[in-house]
């Protein structure tokens, strides 16, 4: 009854009131998502303005743009915190983990997916097993097994936890998306004569191609971003990859932020231009691998 | 497919190199756990079989109680800041609005920053002389308010947990956005027509249809929080005295610092347990599927 006094009473209303409700309603929403915004965005614009003024200004002028540009600390930072040698290890060790872990997968995948045999489903169930493992728990003993097996401390080192641990979330995507194609694609390719293996590379793989975008961008950003593992298991500052050489950068530097406001921002410059122009990939990555892991 | 007599090779080609890297580098290691967890071993000389000691010892290690139950409040701090953040963001941006794209990057930017580069970033932030917080509260007058944020007992840990969830609010903004964009529209237009404000839309109708979405949300903050490391590890390193340790870090210093590697062991296996548990437990309340 209350709704319907309220309904009419409403309507009687002149009409410039109600859009000017309306508009109150509106300015709100676009304040409260400007404020949103400006929280997630802006400690990382006050880092990078930041980065370019020299520690009196810092001190003085925290807020306001730079007065003049100051570079010693990009100077300082690549020198230092030798940035050189960073992106050069997490450049090669992103790149081939990434690669081995999508080809390793995306075999696995085609015999889980396309292939009767038997234990099928319990070898598939042991896989996407290790999506459930805290990696955390794996630390002490992976660096023991790495350590027996000579392999701490060796530019590869890394290549086979980020391999192991990333496998399940990969082989979990690829398997899904090419469990959807039609059975009779191999069967006319078996008819051409094709070999089990020549229809994996030349029929299955470049029909899965969006899954393989998105496990790569995934592979690729997590490794990308990785500490634990690296903290364990490298100790030689000429291996070491982006996210470990900035930790202990920072910590050596506490004093001057400038430079190390310098090294943040260089490194963060790369991933943000990355996620600039794939972002769509990037975005559908990274939620479909968190909401299936 | 069926397989000829011929191509059980191939299987075996096929199916071989990830069966052996993942059994190796990450089911064995968490065998191997189990394992040390038995021993007293400082890493070097030689192992010793103390049976079922290093739980006892942790059951009444203090500290180790003091990281479960920081690591807790963590989790709580993400699954009460996170969700309920970004639910409220994504119910915003999910009608006509100008922008959304623009909105929508800005969210998820933090995502995809290393945990490494957001926890120098906050450090920085939340330094006592120089950082932004206390620079502002400054300028406006409030010096009193001022704090070692870091560095204070008091502070240390609410500081952790505003940088985790401003981390990851993103993540979880995307994800209710997407479920929002799902819902069919004639549903909407439907409870338009029968005059329901939009207050009374919201909850009776948007929020019980992505409610399966909301779920999978608690769950993953969940289990990704139960993981914090790497950003304590480096804002605070578990400290000031231990006001910020959680169970990873606890471990890591037990086993490397204080070269324990069998109390470390036995710390990872608790880990393993309690993150299992809590996830099923978890998934069953909530009435979800285990794996």
């Amino acid at each position: 009854m209350e709704t319907t006094i309220k309904k009419t009473t409403r309507s009687a209303l002149p009409l410039h009131r109600s859009t000017r409700n309306m508009s109150v309603k509106n300015t709100l929403i676009y304040a409260v998502l400007i404020i949103f915004s400006v929280i997630n965005v802006y400690p990382i614009i006050w880092m990078i303005i930041n980065s370019f003024k020299s520690e009196k200004e810092f001190a003085v002028n925290q807020f306001g743009l730079p007065k003049t540009l100051v570079i010693d600390n990009y100077i300082e930072a690549w020198g230092t915190a030798n940035l050189g040698v960073l992106f050069k290890n997490s450049i090669f060790i992103c790149l081939l983990a990434t690669i081995l872990t999508v080809l390793i997968g995306a075999l696995a995948s085609y015999f889980l997916a396309r292939i009767e045999f038997k234990f099928k489903n319990a070898l598939y169930t042991f896989f996407i097993f290790g999506m459930l493992i805290p990696i955390h728990a794996t630390l002490v003993p992976m660096f023991i097994l790495l350590k027996n097996l000579g392999l701490l401390n060796n530019p590869i080192t890394l290549l086979f936890p980020y391999i192991a641990f990333h496998l399940p979330i990969t082989i979990f995507i690829l398997t899904s998306f090419m469990k959807a194609f039609p059975k009779d694609i191999e069967e006319s390719a078996i008819i051409d004569g094709c070999g089990i293996f020549r229809i994996f590379w030349s029929i299955i793989l470049p029909m899965s191609r969006p899954a393989l975008a998105t496990v790569i961008i995934l592979n690729f950003i997590y490794n990308w971003n990785e500490f634990s593992f690296a903290l364990v298991l490298l100790n030689d500052p000429a291996l070491q990859t982006l996210p470990l050489g900035l930790a202990s950068f920072a910590g050596q530097f506490t004093v001057n932020y400038g430079a190390q406001m310098a090294g943040l921002t260089m490194s963060m410059i790369p991933i943000i231009i990355f996620y600039l122009f794939l972002e769509k990939e990037i975005v559908n990555g990274m939620t479909a691998g968190a909401v299936k892991g | 497919m069926q397989l000829t007599g011929k191509s059980k090779a191939a299987l075996i080609i096929g199916l071989l190199p990830a069966f052996l890297i993942y059994t190796v580098f990450a089911i064995y290691p968490i065998i191997q756990s189990f394992y040390y967890s038995f021993m007293e071993w400082d890493g070097f000389s030689e192992m010793e079989f103390i049976g079922l000691q290093n739980f006892g010892n942790l059951f009444q290690d203090e500290l180790f109680w003091n990281s479960v139950g920081n690591n807790i409040f963590v989790v709580i701090a993400s699954v009460f800041g996170q969700i309920p953040i970004a639910l409220f963001i994504a119910l915003l941006l999910n009608r006509k609005i100008k922008g959304l794209k623009i909105f929508r990057t800005i969210g998820f930017l933090p995502v995809v920053l290393s945990t490494v580069v957001i926890s120098l970033t906050w450090s920085l932030i939340y330094n006592t002389k120089d950082g932004m917080i206390n620079e502002i509260l400054r300028a406006v007058g409030l010096d009193f308010l001022a704090q070692n944020w870091l560095g204070d007992t008091k502070w240390s840990m609410v500081a952790v947990c505003i940088t985790v969830i401003w981390q990851f609010v993103g993540l979880y903004l995307i994800i209710f956005l997407a479920a929002l964009q799902n819902i069919p529209e004639e549903v909407m237009e439907a409870a338009k027509m029968d005059g329901a404000s939009e207050w009374v839309t919201t909850w009776k109708i948007t929020i019980p249809m992505i409610w399966d979405t909301i779920i999978v949300a608690i769950i993953l903050c969940i289990s990704g929080s139960l993981r914090t490391f790497d950003l304590i590890y480096v804002m605070t390193h578990g400290g000031p005295s231990h006001s910020t340790d959680v169970m990873a870090l606890y471990m890591f210093n037990e086993t490397f610092s204080n070269l324990k590697y069998g109390y470390g062991s036995a710390i990872s296996v608790f880990i393993f347990f309690f993150s299992l548990i809590l996830i099923g437990i978890v998934k069953k309340v909530l009435g979800q599927k285990f794996i």
